[in-house]
């Protein structure tokens, strides 16, 4: 019956478009959180790469020890004399610090934006499609991780988790930044104040982040450092993001954009701190109100 | 047993996917041109030219299920991949009933193969704007670089698992 066949098959095209549609749309639609199946085939697969990625770091490991090896001798040459200036710096950096507890002590403010818990862990995995600039981490929500919380190297600000499992979670690196996700910063500057402005996005062909809504009349200059400023309510102050590389004006003419060059590599990342901020974010604390609520009604 | 060697060997391949963009070298993995790893796809072609008689489909269903894997653990986007392998495994296994087995005949089925996911990968995401990449650019950077490198791939695995999953096959259809 050669109809009936032709009917099936195109009834499986249909349903199949169907499914497809249904699940984009599922998974496309701004999740809080992930579906129990999805966490489990993620954590499942996440042990599987664990596993696997042990033999291969060892390996890699050791061949990054011998090539580091190979130049210490002018690596020590060059700290030692560093090292003198910054015994001067920690006795400096020891007392600002006292004062700052003082003050803050006096104000009776103890709680700082800058504050906030380190959570260590291994990177596993990238993801294999490069438009999808994700990574996949060994750390989760039974180790404190949860969505949104900003994620750094010792050199500067990779990302952000974008979905938490129970013992992995996936990282989206700023290079894959977009308007959703928008980054409230500080630009540094000496003997200023800070300049404002929002990390709105990431130029793929010159590698640089884009800093956007500064205003006119503030003068940016080439180097100026850029940090995080706590202002967007989930990430903590103070995280280096990256150094301002050329300053233009917007298209409406309105603002200034400056491009940024991140302090961290992108690229090459093996550990990173998830950073998890000390201070509630008015979300949270407006979440838990409606809960406790419910909960009396 | 042989499902379970099958499946074994994907997860293995689809581990190694993304570890492979984590361990290679920046310069290679992170150049202009965007390579992407279908060494999944790969293997379920491999199962489609020689594993499959022309009345079974398990590489359509292997397609379905390590899409599916790929979806949730390294896009975040589900579906995708699932749909696209699926099409990719039916398509090649409908074409390769009517050519000979030979190593050059399943190369070019394997370029077409990759060809083809990629293509219908970068319509879907173009479509729900998770990639704007002008089509030209598309095959310049990224069509023709995958192509080359998953080519690089089959021709490594071709000689490992050809006569293996011949064999497997033969072991099939016995039981």
């Amino acid at each position: 019956m050669p109809s009936l066949f032709r009917r099936k098959r195109l009834m499986t095209v249909l349903i199949g478009f169907i499914i497809l549609v249904a699940l984009i749309g599922f998974s496309m639609r701004d999740r809080s959180e992930l579906s129990v199946p999805e966490k489990f085939l993620q954590d499942s697969v996440g042990w599987v790469q664990t596993v696997f990625l042990a033999p291969v770091q060892l390996f890699d490991d050791s061949y990054q020890n011998i090539q580091k090896m190979l130049n210490v001798y002018d690596q020590n040459e060059v700290l030692k004399t560093r090292l003198d200036e910054y015994k001067g710096l920690i006795q400096e950096n020891q007392q600002l610090q006292k004062d700052n507890e003082e003050l803050r002590a006096a104000l009776d403010k103890t709680e700082s934006l800058r504050d906030y818990t380190p959570i260590q862990s291994t990177v596993i995995a990238r993801s294999s499609d490069r438009w999808f600039e994700q990574m996949t981490i060994n750390k989760g929500e039974e180790h404190g991780v949860e969505k949104d919380m900003a994620v750094i190297t010792s050199e500067g600000m990779v990302g952000k988790i974008i979905s938490a499992g129970s013992f992995h979670s996936t990282v989206q690196l700023l290079s894959g930044f977009d308007e959703s996700n928008k980054i409230s910063s500080w630009v540094v500057r000496e003997d200023e104040e800070n300049a404002f402005g929002l990390i709105e996005g990431y130029d793929s062909e010159s590698g640089r982040l884009l800093l956007e809504g500064i205003s006119l009349d503030e003068e940016l200059e080439e180097g100026d450092t850029v940090i995080s400023s706590g202002l967007g309510g989930v990430f903590p102050s103070d995280l280096r993001i990256g150094t301002v590389d050329e300053v233009e004006n917007d298209q409406s003419g309105l603002t200034k954009t400056a491009y940024v060059e991140p302090f961290a590599d992108l690229f090459d990342i093996s550990h990173v701190i998830v950073v998890d901020r000390d201070v509630q974010s008015a979300n949270d604390e407006e979440e838990e109100e409606e809960e406790e609520e419910g909960e009396g009604q | 047993m042989i499902r379970f060697t099958i499946s074994c060997l994907l997860i293995i391949l689809l581990v190694f996917q993304g570890m492979a963009m984590s361990l290679l070298p920046a310069k290679i993995a992170y150049s202009e041109l965007l390579m992407t790893p279908h060494w999944v796809l790969c293997f379920v072609l491999i199962i489609a030219i020689f594993f499959d008689k022309d009345d079974t489909y398990h590489c359509v269903w292997y397609g379905m299920i390590f899409g599916l894997l790929i979806d949730v653990v390294y896009t975040g986007v589900l579906g995708v991949y699932m749909v696209t392998y699926t099409i990719v495994a039916y398509v090649i296994h409908g074409v390769h009933k009517w050519v000979h087995e030979t190593f050059f005949v399943s190369l070019l089925l394997a370029m077409a193969g990759v060809g083809l996911a990629d293509a219908v990968l970068y319509i879907i995401y173009s479509f729900v704007q998770i990639t704007e990449m002008p089509w030209w650019n598309y095959i310049v950077l990224r069509l023709v670089p995958t192509i080359l490198a998953n080519v690089v791939f089959f021709v490594f695995l071709y000689p490992l698992m050809k006569n293996r999953v011949e064999r497997w096959s033969d072991m099939w259809k016995s039981t």
